[in-house]
C-alpha cells in the first residue's frame, strides 16, 4: 500500500512552450481512488504518465510512498496501468498477458498460474484464459487489462479512461464493479477521465485539471456544492450550472430584473473587488418554478420521468439568457409556455475574468 | 399507432430479381481483370507448358539430330548426375546462408533505424542504395574494386593490418563470396521489411511492458519479435523465391567456378552457356520450379515453428 505525491511537478514536452502539466500539487493517500479528470488535452494522461514513468518530470518530483521516484523507470515502479486502448499483449494468451508482469519478476510458473486463476476468478475470465485478445469482445478485453493489473498486487494502480471504449451500458456497470475492486483491494488508484459523471460517481476525490492546470481537488459533494472557480462550475454537473453574467451596479448584481440577494461574506468580496463583470452561477436545481418575479419563455422541455428539465429564456442584461429550471416530474410545461421563476437556493458569485470565486465556500 | 401489413399477398418476393443483379455484378467485377489474367497466361503458363514439354524430349540444336520424345529420360539422367546434385546442393546451401543472414542483419539495423534521430531519413535512403543497383553492377563491384586479390579495398585493408599474402576471395570460398554479395544486397529489403514491422507496432503495448516491469531484452523477445513473425516470412518467402534463381552473381563473381555453380547457372551451362542440351536444361529448370515451392514452404514453416516458442 502507498501513498503518491506529486511535488509541483511539470511536463514541458520538447518543441512545446506551454507546459502539458504544470506544475501539480497533489497528495493522495493510502488506498485512496483518486479521480483525474478535465477536457480533453487537459493534461490528465501526461500527468499520468508521469507517476508511471512514461514521461520525463521536467520540474518538481514524484514520491511513491516517500520514496523519491522521479528519475525511477517504470519497470522499478512497482506500478500497474490499464491503458484506453487495453494495450493488451497480440501474441500472447489471455493467460499470458495476466502472467506477464509476473513472469519478469521470475515468480514461478505453478505460483504464476494460481495467480492468474484467481484474478481471472474475479472478473470473471476463466473460460477466455487460453484465447487470445483479438477473440475477445471489448468488454472481455477492458477486463483482462484489469486483470493483468491486478494479478501483480502493485502499490498504485493508474488507469488512462479505462471504460471510454466500452458501450454506454456496460461502462455504467464495470463502473461499479470497479468501484467495489478498488475497495476490496485497497490498492491506491489513479483513475483519468473526461467523464465528469464518471469522476463523481467513482472518486473518492476528484481533481480537476484544465490546462495542465489543477483547479480544484475535493471530494465529489464539495466539488459540486462549493467549486472553487468559474471552470469548476461550469465543468461540474449534469445539466451544467446556470452561469450567467452580470455587470455590477454599485455593490449590487441582478439577475433578470431583481436583486440577488448576497450572503455577508461574498457581499464583502464583491465591495473589495475591482472588476466589473461578474458571472452568476445557480444550479438548475436552485431555480424554482413554484411562482416568483421574474417571467421566463419555455422553449424545451426534457422530461426523465421523475423530474424534468425545461429550458427557458429569460429577459437579462438588455437580451435574452437561457437558462436551465429542474422542475417536478408532475407539472405539465410546455413550449411557449410562461413560466414564473425565482432562486430557491444557494448562488455562486465568480469574477468573469479570472474565474475567481467571491466568497469563503461553505464547509 | 402504427400499421402493421397484416395481408400477405401483397410482399413481393423478388428473390429471382435479386439473383439476377448479383449475377450481373458478379460479371462487371470480373470483366476488367480478365485482360491482365489472358496476360499472364499467354507470358507465363504457355512457356511453362512448352517447357514442360521440352522437358520430355531429346533436344540437342548443334548435333542436328530431330527433337525425339523420350519421356521421362531427362529426369532420370538428372538424378543420376553428380553435376546436377552438386548444383542443387551449392542452391541449398547459398539461398539458406544469404536469406537467414540477411533477415538476421536486416532485422538488426531495421532496430537501429527504429528510433528518431537527426539524419534519419538520409541514413535510411544511404543503406537502402545497395538493393537498387542492379545485380551485375554488384557483383562486379564486389569482385573487381573490393574483392580482387591485386586491387581490391579488403585485401588492401587486410595488408594494413599485416596479412602479406592476399586472399583469392572468388578463388578460395567463391560459394561464400557470392553469400556475401548477396547479403549484402538484399539485408536493405529485409531491413525495410523488418522496419515497416517494428513501425506498425502499437507504441502502448511496449509501453505497458515497460510498466509491466519487462526490460527492453525481454521486451524485444516477448513481444516485438512474435509480432514481427509475420514480416520475417514475408522476407524469407521473398528472399528464398528471388535467391534460388540468382545467376548474375555467379556470372560475375566466379563464372561457376569451384563448387559455386547453382541450378540456374547450370540450367544455362547446359542450354545457351555451351550445353545446347535444351531438353536436359527445361528438365533442370522444372525442378527448380519445384524446388523453389519446395523450399520456400519449407522456409515459412520452419521460421514459424521457431517462433512459435
Ligand atoms: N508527445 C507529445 N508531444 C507534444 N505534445 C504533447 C504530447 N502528448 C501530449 N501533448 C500535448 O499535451 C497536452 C496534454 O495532453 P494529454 O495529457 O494527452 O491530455 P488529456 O489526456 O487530458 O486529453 C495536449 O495539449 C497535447 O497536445
Ligand atoms: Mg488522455
Amino acid at each position: 500500500m502507498a501513498t503518491v505525491t506529486y511535488d509541483s511537478a511539470s511536463r514541458i514536452y520538447p518543441g512545446t512552450e506551454k507546459p502539458a502539466v504544470n506544475e501539480l500539487k497533489l497528495d493522495i493517500g493510502d488506498g485512496e481512488l483518486l479521480v483525474l479528470v478535465g477536457p480533453s488535452g487537459s493534461g490528465k494522461s501526461t500527468a499520468l504518465r508521469m507517476l508511471a514513468g512514461l514521461e520525463f518530470v521536467d520540474k518538481g518530483s514524484i514520491l511513491i510512498d516517500d520514496r523519491d521516484v522521479t528519475l525511477t523507470p517504470p519497470q522499478d515502479r512497482d506500478i500497474a496501468m490499464v491503458f484506453q486502448n487495453y494495450a493488451l499483449y497480440p501474441n500472447m494468451t489471455v493467460a499470458g498477458n495476466m502472467g506477464f508482469a509476473l513472469k519478469q519478476q521470475g515468480v514461478s510458473k505453478e505460483e504464476r498460474a494460481k495467480r492468474v486463476m484467481e484474478a481471472a476468478k474475479i472478473l470473471d475470465l476463466e473460460e477466455y484464459l487460453d484465447r487470445k485478445p483479438k477473440n475477445l469482445s471489448g468488454g472481455q478485453r477492458q477486463r483482462v487489462a484489469m486483470g493483468r493489473a491486478i494479478v501483480r498486487s502493485p502499490q498504485v494502480f493508474l488507469m488512462d479512461e479505462p471504460l471510454s471504449n466500452l458501450d454506454a451500458k456496460l461502462r455504467v456497470s464495470t463502473r461499479t464493479q470497479l468501484v467495489d475492486l478498488q475497495a476490496r483491494l485497497g490498492v491506491t488508484t489513479v483513475y483519468v477521465t473526461h467523464d465528469q459523471v464518471e469522476a463523481m460517481t467513482m472518486g473518492h476525490r476528484v481533481a480537476v485539471l484544465d490546462h495542465g492546470v489543477l483547479q480544484q481537488v475535493d471530494t465529489p459533494r464539495r466539488l459540486y456544492s462549493a467549486p472553487a472557480n468559474l471552470f469548476v462550475a461550469g465543468f461540474i454537473g449534469s445539466p451544467a450550472m446556470n452561469l450567467i453574467e452580470a455587470d455590477r451596479s454599485g455593490d449590487e448584481l441582478h439577475f433578470g430584473s431583481s436583486v440577488v440577494a448576497l450572503p455577508a461574506d461574498v457581499q464583502a468580496d464583491l465591495k473589495a473587488s475591482s472588476a466589473t463583470r461578474f458571472v452568476i452561477g445557480i444550479r438548475p436545481e436552485h431555480l424554482s418554478n413554484a411562482g416568483g418575479g421574474l417571467n421566463s419563455n419555455v422553449t424545451v422541455v426534457e422530461e426523465l420521468g421523475s423530474d424534468a428539465f425545461v429550458h427557458a429564456t429569460i429577459q437579462h442584461g438588455g437580451g435574452d439568457v437561457t437558462i436551465v429550471v429542474r422542475i417536478d416530474g408532475e407539472t405539465t410545461v410546455s413550449r411557449g409556455d410562461n413560466m414564473p421563476i425565482s432562486i430557491d437556493g444557494p448562488v455562486h458569485i465568480f469574477e468573469a475574468d479570472s474565474g475567481k470565486r467571491l466568497g469563503t465556500p461553505p464547509e | 399507432m402504427t400499421d402493421v401489413v397484416q395481408d400477405q399477398s401483397v410482399i413481393v418476393d423478388r428473390s429471382d430479381e435479386v439473383e439476377r443483379i448479383a449475377k450481373k455484378e458478379a460479371w462487371r467485377r470480373r470483366l476488367p481483370i480478365l485482360p491482365a489474367l489472358l496476360f499472364t497466361i499467354i507470358v507465363t503458363q504457355i512457356p511453362f507448358a512448352l517447357s514442360v514439354f521440352y522437358s520430355l524430349t531429346d533436344w540437342n540444336i548443334v548435333s542436328g539430330v530431330d527433337r525425339e520424345f523420350i519421356g521421362f529420360g531427362n529426369y532420370g539422367e538428372l538424378f543420376g548426375s553428380s553435376l546436377f546434385r552438386q548444383a542443387a546442393w551449392t542452391t541449398v546451401v547459398m539461398t539458406t546462408a544469404s536469406v537467414l543472414l540477411s533477415v538476421f542483419f536486416g532485422t538488426l539495423i531495421a532496430i537501429l533505424l527504429d528510433r528518431k534521430f537527426f539524419g534519419q531519413g538520409f541514413v535510411r535512403t544511404l543503406l537502402i542504395t545497395p538493393f537498387l543497383i542492379t545485380p551485375v553492377v554488384a557483383g562486379q563491384t564486389w569482385s573487381t574494386s573490393m574483392l580482387n586479390p591485386q586491387f581490391g579495398v579488403v585485401n588492401w585493408l587486410l595488408e594494413r593490418l599485416g596479412k602479406d599474402d592476399p586472399i583469392q576471395f572468388a578463388g578460395q570460398f567463391p560459394t561464400w563470396t557470392i553469400v556475401a554479395v548477396l547479403v549484402w544486397q538484399w539485408t536493405p529489403f529485409m531491413m525495410l521489411i523488418i522496419l515497416a514491422g517494428l513501425q506498425g507496432q502499437d507504441p502502448s503495448v511496449l509501453e505497458a511492458a515497460r510498466v509491466d516491469g519487462a526490460n527492453s531484452r525481454s521486451i524485444f523477445f516477448q513481444i516485438t519479435l512474435p509480432q514481427l513473425r509475420p514480416f520475417l516470412e514475408l522476407g524469407t518467402l521473398l528472399g528464398s523465391i528471388y535467391l534460388i534463381q540468382v545467376f548474375d552473381h555467379v556470372e560475375v563473381i566466379t563464372g561457376g567456378g569451384p563448387g559455386s555453380t547453382n541450378l540456374p547457372y547450370f540450367v544455362f551451362q547446359r542450354s545457351i552457356g555451351g550445353g545446347w542440351e535444351f531438353g536436359q536444361a527445361s528438365a533442370f529448370s522444372i525442378v527448380v520450379v519445384i524446388a523453389t515451392i519446395i523450399f520456400a514452404t519449407l522456409g515459412l514453416r520452419l521460421l514459424s515453428s521457431l517462433l512459435e516458442e
